[in-house]
């Protein structure tokens, strides 16, 4: 592989990453960074369907919280550690996913968005009156460490690698995928679902394996969230606010793209848990303010985020021909 | 025989789009949908590439019917088509957009590579290959559009308005272009407005008026039908309109 000044960036990005911990001094700090690494999970599984396939889902809270849910479940009723449950979670997950998949797949654009915000809604009122999981007060996990497979660290380091892992695997299965038939699929059903079927794209059954992969990852993050914290309640984790969050993060940095969501996550993160530390209990209010503004300069602004951003100030540098306008009239 | 429709009926609510449209289209045709806009050759159009589903009647292509199946079967089975507004995938590059056609018959990224960079380079989109498809202009899309189709290694291309919007030269350039398609084996439905080009290509033509074929036949005798002038060309093209040779261009003559 030749190394550019992409490779090299990326290496740079690799390294902070990995030594973060070490630069990071104090407990903020620390439970920032594994926080940016969780939210950047979550971003980037929703990016498999909402940014690569383009179906806009405002639902992912719903397996979020079943995978948030099913750890502490675990504990719940068997006493087990919650790391047992992240696998039924998961499980889970798929199953509602295939069970919304073929319903909502029907729908398109704003229609699909807005069906996936009902069915997460219901599910979170769901379980907000469900005495089993623990109704609106929600789930506790085990008060101290029993095992060190409660994975319950006073630290938050161990759970930065823990997190750095597991979005390596994200990150790794998306680019995959994206280089794959797969994914060139999803990018052409996003462009136009008439024109890749009319090429012999089997729409739907693409869409569900976006959606099923999108699922299973998103899952995987709720029960790193239940693990790190040890507690998980309906609006924590079912809330819509999760969803807007995912998709947020993974649009400022780049939809569709693979490492969109991460610098999504770098930044919003930080500004997130700075507000809220300034403006204390209020702050939350302010954070949707912020985010909202955000919101409505992506969409304004450049939706294709800041990697459409770097792509083309990489463009202008070394003039690709992507970027010169009209040029076919003098090929055809 | 490749295709073949029969007594194709489509309604929307009261009012009957397209009906007992009939089509029978030989192996290595070239045959030309005539029609004024409104006349049901776009609905046709849609019925005979599982885009919608006729009310009543039945189309048959290389062998099997394929009434009901959905536009994906259409593909599988060797039936392509491009789009009167052209529908590339903006976002990804002109070897991309033909990548995800070539994918159907070659599942394996660099095979479908190295199929995509041959047709691109065939339809002469060779130097754009990595440009975008929301960089190009008119003649560039609707030449990708082809490509794609090209990359699904079609028997039949059904073609919906595939030159509008072209300039006189451009269009001599594209017919070129597809009369090297058809040389190469592929049969072609083609929509078109532009007579002088469905004088040039077609053998046999079939023109619509108001849901029904009211004229079927060699190019020469239909465009002298009386009910054929009377509905839609509006003169005769006795005098006027003759075949383009390669690489004259047409003077306008859009009915």
């Amino acid at each position: 592989m030749k190394f550019g000044g992409r490779e090299w960036a990326l290496a740079a990005g690799a390294i902070l990453l990995l030594v973060y911990p070490l630069l990071a001094q104090g407990a903020f700090f620390e439970r920032l960074g594994a926080l940016v690494l969780l939210s950047a999970i979550g971003a980037s599984a929703w990016n498999i369907l909402g940014g690569y396939a383009g179906q806009i889902s405002v639902g992912h809270a719903m397996f979020y919280g079943i995978g948030a849910y099913a750890p502490l479940m675990a504990y719940k009723l068997w006493d087990a550690p919650p790391l047992f449950g992240v696998p039924a979670g998961i499980a889970i997950a798929l199953v509602v996913a295939v069970v919304i998949g073929f319903p909502t797949f029907r729908l398109v654009g704003h229609y699909f968005s807005m069906a996936t915000i009902a069915v997460a809604e219901l599910v979170r009122i769901v379980v907000s009156n469900w005495d089993f999981v623990g109704a609106a007060i929600g789930l506790m996990g085990p008060a101290t460490s029993r095992t060190v497979l409660d994975l319950s660290f006073k630290s938050s380091v161990p759970y930065y690698y823990l997190f750095l892992a597991v979005l390596a695997v994200v990150l790794g299965v998306t680019w995959q995928l994206a280089r794959g038939r797969l994914g060139y699929c999803l990018r052409a059903i996003k462009a136009s679902e008439r024109a890749a079927r009319s090429l012999g794209v089997p729409v739907r059954r693409y869409k569900l394996y976006a959606l099923l992969l999108s699922a299973g990852f998103t899952a995987l993050a709720g029960s790193l969230y239940a693990l790190m914290i040890g507690f998980a309640d309906p609006d924590s984790t079912f809330g819509l606010l999760i969803s807007v969050d995912m998709i947020i993060i993974a649009a400022l940095g780049g939809a569709g793209t693979l490492l969109g969501p991460l610098i999504g996550a770098v930044i919003l993160v930080p500004l997130r848990e700075v507000t809220n530390s300034v403006f204390g209990g209020g702050g939350s209010g302010m954070t949707y303010i912020l985010f909202g503004g955000i919101i409505m300069l992506i969409a304004r602004f450049e939706p294709g985020g800041l990697m459409e951003i770097g792509r083309r100030l990489a463009g202008a540098t070394r003039r690709r021909p992507d970027t010169t306008p009209k040029v076919a009239d003098r090929a055809a | 025989m490749l295709l073949e429709a029969n007594k194709v009926t489509k309604q929307f609510g009261a009012f009957r789009a397209l009906d007992g449209a009939d089509l029978r289209v030989e192996e290595g045709e070239i045959v030309g949908l005539i029609g004024p806009n409104g006349a049901g050759k776009s609905t046709f159009f849609n019925c005979l590439v599982g885009d919608m589903t006729p009310d009543r009647g039945r189309v048959v292509f290389a062998g099997r019917d394929v009434t009901r199946a959905t536009p994906e079967e259409h593909a599988r089975l060797g039936m392509g088509r491009t789009f009167q507004v052209p529908a590339t995938f903006e976002d990804m590059t002109v070897a991309e957009n033909v990548m995800v056609g070539a994918f159907l018959r070659h599942p394996e990224r660099r095979a479908a590579r190295a199929a995509a960079e041959k047709i691109v380079e065939r339809v002469g989109l060779g130097d754009l290959a990595e440009a975008r498809a929301r960089s190009l202009g008119t003649p560039g899309r609707k030449r990708l559009e082809i490509a794609r189709v090209l990359a699904t290694e079609p028997r039949l291309m059904l073609l919906d308005e595939a030159l509008a919007g072209l300039t006189p030269a451009e269009i001599v350039r594209a017919i070129e272009l597809v009369r090297q398609i058809h040389a190469s084996g592929v049969t072609i439905v083609i929509v078109e407005h532009i007579m002088e080009v469905i004088l040039s290509l077609t053998g046999r033509i079939i023109v619509f008026n108001q849901g029904r074929i009211i004229a079927a036949g060699a190019p020469r005798e239909v465009v002298e039908d009386p009910a054929v002038v009377a509905a839609y060309l509006g003169h005769s093209l006795k005098r006027g309109a003759k075949p383009l040779p390669a690489g004259e261009a047409p003077p306008e003559a859009r009915p």
